[in-house]
């Protein structure tokens, strides 16, 4: 690699990523209570966490190492793939909490949902770089079509949240890019009218039942209400200043659901109180903004569509699932990045920012 | 706008690859990229607005209502309890119970609370005895069955004594819980085992696809268990439980309450079952008993059956590997999942379709043992043949000649029609899962199945219930409860409050019906089926004794004796009857696999069952009439075939 590559990265980023990362860890720590025993090594949350740090780290600098327009060859044979691993999850997927998401491969499982977001991504730019007018009705429908493909299939399985997630990261790549004012009002008339159509012609009883659970989670006897009256009691009882690292009774006492994954941020909220969600928040924010200046910054369309993308990819995230812990948006099952705990969400996440360096270090390429 | 070359650039070392690999080339644009405008401003604002919102939230959780949750978590705190609905017992006719519920204790495990695993596991194992292998597998098949915070059901069922050591060593284990649950037990066994079914713990694909459900439920697997599931299962109720800072409850409020399954009365009388069951005596085979008039059954007997509280309490792969690998085929519900040929049975069906053809119960046919077709020839089953018969002596003597000529006249066709009007073919309804539908051959059948056209012969074999020709126990009861009762081919029901559903009529005439009726009558009183006579009651009947190998194959030009046959080769044998008496009228009908002769294995089984149901033989004839409809109908063709008073029945 080119050592003045190297001078060029974007060292802001660097940071705030990998302090997001460290407070994750440190608040996994916290959650998964202050055992540390031997023979239980990579049991706690936290250890593996860090040890898909460095995987983490891995598919960072290799997704550093390559030029990223090389990406833009690939988009397509990765996106024909990743719809086929899709179709092949009806087939042959395995059933997890009631949905079918994921895919055997015999050593290890995955979740064609997840490449389906990064394949959305890729390929979403590759479209949306071709030129830099306005979309017009074809290019507009066609980049949408992109998105849609998957999110179907994605919708089967189901989960509605990748589902979202997707149209929502191409949504705002397209928004970013630029839509004709006659598209956008046309779509501001139309949209509510085809979700009426699909709420009462297109739909099961079932789905819609589904879809109102999701929209207000008291209704479900199953307890997602009981989620969120948990967590905003961690939360609020933080007060100011917070109980305490390691002193958050919630979690300790095993109140709060899902402290590890999707509500990591209540115990956080509980242990570091309103200033320290202010710092995170305001960290988030840094992080955002400096992924959002290598957009800017980027030297082709293509690579300033890819961060964009990856803007969005985070920015939803966060929003949602901070959201949901929050009271402001329903339940989903979206974790919150670097936060939560996740294995591969880990290893996508630093991939993913790999690609926004590998955009901001070749920025000045072609400098005469 | 694009350019497919890479601009040769001081820096653009990494772009010079050799042109011919397309994929690989790099697409460029012009150096003077700008950003849209928009899209700069749409961002900004986004990350403005993400920060403003939540911060504010933030303020409005933890300082403005802060103190309020602070309380909240320091006092109350909340945690949910499911309550468990009981399920619906079952009971018999005579509100004996023979599904019941018993309380029974599990250890379930949340895994988000367990601290130590590995360590945890091993001390269930310690706890229970079982194998720690065991343990590390059934969590490893299990966990991903319920939520990383929700209790995942270890072990189920433990007695009082190790639940009161766990519960004193419990604290040291967190995660760990003590669950109450009921678990189904059937107090007779093996007896009720194919009606009733069993219930087993949900699977994924059923919690999947009933919310309700949630792991360690019990859901009915088989039989009414499985049909009457809505009813039986009641819903669960939930608890908000208050807990201080160290963990202990202080109170509990009901938020829902629960609501028991329905109790289920079944029209089955337990002593009738088991009186048949005894008659049977352990050879494999079934008992029907319906009332004719309502279509409520009232015996349902298969063997041999299983225990089904083996699958209550999850059943152990051995004992599951031994019942599905029987050659008894213990799990078999004889009365609705096997097909037999019918054998004579089926000449009942054949004299009626006769009668309303057209034929004349007048018209007689030469019987001298056989019958040849081509170069084929058919046997009579007595050798030295019936001498000349008209419709009644043949079903009383169960003439096979008769029907092979009769048929002949009036071809396939027409008997698969009136079969199939009598509900042959199709399955009759019954409130169990997985009922066959036995099968009503045809032209076209065989055409689809063999694709080779149908022969005459063929025709013969059929008309004699033998061939293709296959038929469940409980479709025979039907039939023959619609002679009975007017032609009305009745849902066989289970439950007792099951209102009469008709589901067809036997396309026939009242005179058709009386006088098939009329014929068992005289085969109970002197025929084949006089077995089953009795003196005290009016009773009829027809045996039937079913050919599981063809004759040819057996033993050149005679019919092997049952003694000398391998039991897998023996016949089939049957008895279809009724009997009335003091006006209570009952359908039963008997079906011994392998058994050999109709009248001689399946008969005696019947004359037991009617024993049970009118008691011993008191050879006094009963009043007249006791069968109104039957004994005030006429036979067709009057003179020729007069009814018989029903008193007459006993001169056998």
């Amino acid at each position: 690699m080119d050592k003045r590559l190297f001078s060029h990265l974007n060292w802001g980023l660097l940071g705030c990523m990998f302090a997001l990362y460290l407070v994750g860890v440190g608040n996994l720590y916290s959650a998964s209570g202050t055992r540390l025993e031997a023979g239980l090594a990579f049991s706690d949350f936290y250890q593996r966490q860090l040890i898909w740090g460095l995987v983490g780290l891995c598919g960072m600098l290799a997704a550093m190492s390559f030029d990223y327009r090389r990406l833009r060859n690939m988009a397509w044979p990765f996106f024909l793939i990743v719809l086929v691993l899709l179709l092949l999850v009806p087939v042959a997927g395995k059933t997890v909490y009631g949905a079918r998401r994921w895919l055997s491969l015999g050593f290890m499982s995955i979740q064609p949902s997840e490449l389906a977001k990064l394949a959305v991504l890729v390929l979403g730019a590759r479209l949306l770089a071709r030129d830099g007018r306005p979309l017009g009705w074809k290019a507009f429908c066609s980049v949408l079509a992109v998105g849609l493909v998957p999110a179907g299939l994605i919708l089967m399985q189901p989960d509605l949240g990748t589902t979202m997630l997707i149209l929502l990261i191409l949504g705002g790549m397209i928004l970013f890019h630029g839509v004709r004012g006659y598209v956008i009002k046309t779509c501001l008339v139309a949209a509510p009218c085809a979700a009426a159509f699909m709420w009462f012609v297109g739909m099961h009883d079932y789905q819609r039942r589904r879809i109102l659970t999701f929209l207000d989670p008291g209704n479900d006897p199953r307890g997602s209400g009981y989620h969120i009256l948990q967590s905003r009691i961690a939360i609020g009882s933080g007060e100011i200043w917070g109980k305490g690292y390691g002193e958050g009774t919630q979690s300790q006492l095993r109140f709060l659901p899902e402290r590890h994954s999707d509500f990591a941020v209540a115990v956080f909220g509980e242990e570091w109180g309103f200033v320290g969600c202010v710092a995170l928040v305001t960290l988030f924010c840094l992080f955002l903004l400096s992924v959002f200046s290598t957009a800017v910054q980027a030297k082709d369309r293509f690579g300033s569509m890819l961060v964009v993308g990856v803007f969005f990819y985070f920015f939803w995230q966060i929003f949602i699932n901070m959201g949901m812990v929050i009271g402001l948006m329903p339940v989903v099952g979206i974790p919150l990045p670097f936060i939560s705990y996740g294995g591969s969400a880990t290893l996508v996440n630093f991939t993913l920012l790999g690609i926004v360096l590998n955009v901001s270090m070749r920025r000045f390429m072609f400098k005469g | 706008m694009q350019q497919n070359d890479a601009q040769p650039t001081a820096t653009g070392g990494e772009n010079r690859r050799p042109q011919g690999r397309s994929w690989l080339r790099i697409q460029v644009e012009n150096e003077g990229y700008q950003p849209p405008r928009g899209g700069v401003i749409l961002l900004q604002v986004l990350v403005g607005i993400f920060f403003f919102v939540f911060v504010v939230r933030f303020w409005y959780l933890q300082v403005h209502l802060g103190a309020e949750f602070s309380r909240q978590a320091q006092e109350n705190r909340l945690r949910q309890e499911r309550i468990f609905a009981p399920r619906g017992r079952i009971l018999d006719q005579g509100n004996r119970v023979l599904a019941d519920n018993r309380t029974a204790y599990g250890l379930s495990l949340v895994r988000e609370d367990c601290e130590d695993l590995p360590a945890t596991l091993a001390q269930i194992s310690a706890w229970s005895g079982i194998p720690l292998a065991h343990v590390q597998e059934k969590y490893q098949q299990d966990r991903f069955k319920v939520k990383p915070f929700e209790p995942l059901l270890m072990i189920t069922d433990i007695d009082f004594d190790l639940v009161a050591r766990i519960e004193s060593e419990i604290h040291a284990w967190p995660g760990l819980e003590i669950v109450v649950r009921t678990k189904r037990s059937y107090p007779e066994n093996e007896l009720f085992a194919h009606v009733l079914g069993y219930v087993a713990e949900a699977n994924e694909r059923e919690m999947e696809s009933d919310p309700a459900l949630a792991m360690g439920d019990l859901v009915g697997k088989q039989g009414l268990e499985f049909k009457l599931e809505k009813d039986l299962r009641g819903s669960k109720g939930l608890y908000d439980v208050e807990v201080d800072a160290h963990a202990r409850a202080l109170g509990k409020t009901l938020r829902e309450e629960p609501r028991g399954g329905a109790e289920m009365q079944l029209s089955l009388n337990r002593d009738l079952q088991r009186a048949a069951w005894n008659a049977l005596n352990g050879e494999a085979g079934c008992v029907v008993v319906m009332e004719p008039d309502t279509g409520k059954l009232r015996a349902l007997v298969t063997s041999p059956a299983y225990d089904n509280n083996l699958f209550a309490g999850g059943i152990s792969r051995r004992d599951w590997e031994a019942l599905r690998t029987s050659n008894r085929f213990p799990l078999q519900n004889r009365v609705i999942q096997s097909v037999y040929p019918p054998g004579s049975v089926w000449k009942l069906l054949m004299a009626a379709m006769f009668l309303e053809r057209g034929v004349s119960p007048r018209d007689t046919v030469f019987c001298a043992g056989q019958v040849r077709l081509g170069n084929q020839i058919f046997r009579c089953w007595k050798k030295g043949g019936h001498g000349s018969m008209n419709m009644e002596s043949s079903l009383i003597h169960s003439c096979d000649v008769y029907y092979y000529l009769m048929a002949e006249r009036l071809g396939i066709d027409r008997i698969e029609q009136f079969a199939r009007a009598c509900g042959f073919g199709s399955p009759t309804g019954i409130d169990l899962p997985h009922e066959k539908s036995g099968l009503v051959p045809s032209k076209a059948w065989k055409k689809r199945r063999f694709k080779r056209p149908w022969v005459r012969g063929e025709t013969f074999n059929v008309s004699i219930g033998q061939g293709y020709t296959l038929v469940t126990p409980v479709q025979m009861a039907v039939y023959v409860s619609a002679m009975l009762n007017g032609g009305d081919l009745l849902k066989p029901q289970l439950l007792e409050n099951a209102p009469r559903e008709v589901r067809g009529h036997v396309p026939a005439r009242q005179e058709t019906l009386d006088f098939v009726v009329n014929a068992m009558r005289k085969t109970a009183g002197a025929g084949t089926a006089r077995v089953v006579g009795r003196k005290d009651a009016d009773m009829g009947g027809k045996t039937g004794t079913a050919q599981v190998v063809k004759l040819k194959m057996a033993a050149g030009d005679r019919r092997l004796r049952s003694s000398e046959m391998e039991y897998a080769q023996r016949d089939h044998a049957w008895i279809a009857t009724w009997g009335s008496k003091n006006g209570k009228r009952y359908v039963v009908i008997v079906m011994v696999e392998h058994g050999g002769g109709g009248s001689s294995v399946a008969g005696p089984v019947a004359k037991r069952v009617y024993e049970h149901l009118f008691g011993p033989d008191t050879g006094v004839p009963p009043p007249v009439q006791p069968l109104p409809r039957a004994a005030a109908g006429t036979a067709p063709g009057g003179a020729a075939a007069p009814a018989l008073p029903a008193a007459g029945a006993g001169h056998g």
